[in-house]
């Protein structure tokens, strides 16, 4: 358990550092623009009112559209894994300029060796909310660092595979662990997750992406006699509710139509 | 962006291969042994501490430790007026050799009983760190069965049953009248 605090509250401050820099470069250029540009609006404001706001003012299109994906890390896990094999696609829809549908649809297989449990589990899940991007673009940069909230759903069984059984007083000797193929089906899962991404423009329409995750769970429908040790979508689990995950996402922006906004802005602004 | 993205990329590897095992607590109730305590037969409410009491399985060599702190010869020994006696988990019946004043020099008045223990047993789920405990139930029908291999008197009068169901060690289950 210290370890994984450990994990998450280093997230946090890896991305904390983040947050300082993406704040950062938007407010350099309305400082800019309040020193470099009054003086001039001041100067062509009597004369003429018409060219004034075609000069200082620039109009940037938003495209609107579908972006879908895979996480590359869950598929290229399973080349050098041998106990996971998974996929998730990612997607999301561009609702408003700041605010994404956002959705992720995935497929785990997963054995877990613990010290004194081996045990598997497989199912489908389902993650569905929003993301809030909060990254100013320059131009036509579409780029974009979230903060997003989604509502996750998973069914699976489990198979548990071995055990062992704990016994703190071994006068007649450890016993090795026992197999058995005891299969768990019909369990679920619902949880809660705050998701932080960064997705860059790497080509043309391409992005990748890297997410992390921060989930609380909700419900959780354990077997009888056993527990849930691994939920596809929401990972390993811990004596609390909480649990982390992480992607690495390839990206294919389909846009759709596009929206013309007009922005005041200088030339002067981009080139710092 | 690019280089922030491959910088994070590398941060998260790494994170990821340090993910450790929780370790079994050992105050978790694990796989409880089968608890006797003793009584005096004068005045059966009240406990009577038995005088260096020696358990040894049978086939074994050695007791069962009762004093990790004592030596060679002490640590086996129980001046104590409940004893702790692991069963096997892989089976039904396990019989101990149970040697009153072990330590004696004097051979006469060492006075070994047997107790051979007749259970059912029950493998539970206890958590993902200790994996799974056995519970005991001893049987209904002949529960224990007390010899007295060495021929002079027994010296565990009366043998009572109190609690079948061995799940911890909060509890007595068989109780000793001498």
């Amino acid at each position: 358990m210290k370890h994984t605090l450990k994990f998450i509250s280093s997230i946090f401050l890896f991305f904390s550092v983040f947050l300082g820099q993406a704040q950062d470069t938007p407010e350099i250029s309305p400082n800019k623009k309040d020193t470099i540009v009054k003086p001039k609006t001041v100067t062509s404001k009597p004369p003429v009112q018409k060219t004034e706001v075609k000069k200082d003012s620039v109009v940037k299109t938003d495209r609107y559209g579908l972006r879908v994906g895979v996480d590359l890390y869950k598929l290229t896990r399973g080349l050098y894994d041998k106990d996971y094999k998974g996929v998730e696609f990612v997607g999301d829809w561009r609702l408003t300029k700041k605010y994404y549908l956002a959705a992720e649809l995935g497929y785990e297989n997963k054995t877990t060796d613990d010290d004194r449990l081996n045990s598997s589990a497989a199912g489908t899940y389902v993650k569905a909310g929003f993301d809030y991007n909060f990254y100013e673009n320059w131009l036509d940069m579409e780029n974009l660092i979230t903060i997003g909230l989604r509502g996750g759903f998973s069914t699976f069984s489990q198979d548990l595979n071995s055990y062992k059984i704990y016994n703190p007083n071994p006068y007649w000797g450890e016993l090795p662990a026992i197999t058995t193929d005891q299969k768990y089906s019909g369990l679920t899962a619902t949880w809660l997750e705050v998701a932080m991404g960064l997705k860059a423009e790497v080509f043309d329409n391409v992005f990748v992406g890297f997410g992390v995750q921060l989930k609380l769970l909700a419900t959780n429908k354990k077997p009888s006699g056993f527990d849930n040790l691994y939920i596809p979508g929401f990972n390993r689990t811990y004596d609390g509710s909480f649990g982390v995950g992480f992607n690495y996402t390839v990206s294919y922006f389909i846009p759709i139509y596009k929206k013309k906004v007009v922005v005041p802005e200088i030339k002067e602004a981009p080139k710092k | 962006m690019k280089k922030l993205l491959s910088i994070l990329l590398l941060f998260t590897f790494g994170l990821s291969s340090c993910e450790k095992d929780d370790i079994c607590d050992a105050n978790t109730p694990t796989t409880p042994r089968l608890i006797i305590t003793f009584y005096d037969i004068a005045n059966p409410t009240k406990t009577r501490n038995v005088n260096n009491l020696k358990v040894i399985g049978e086939g074994m060599t050695e007791g069962i430790v009762f004093n990790e702190n004592g030596t060679d010869e002490t640590k086996y020994l129980t001046s104590g007026s409940t004893v702790a006696i692991p069963l096997k988990v892989n089976d039904g019946t396990v019989t101990y050799k149970f040697i009153y004043n072990a330590a004696s020099t004097n051979p006469t008045s060492i006075n070994t009983d047997v107790l051979t223990i007749n259970y059912t047993s029950q493998n539970v789920y206890v958590s993902r760190a200790c994996g799974f405990k056995t519970i005991f139930a001893l049987k209904p029908v002949a529960p224990f069965l007390r010899t007295d291999p060495d021929g002079d008197t027994v010296w565990m009068t009366d043998v009572q049953l109190k609690n079948p169901n061995i799940e911890s060690e909060n509890e007595t289950h068989i109780e000793v009248y001498f």
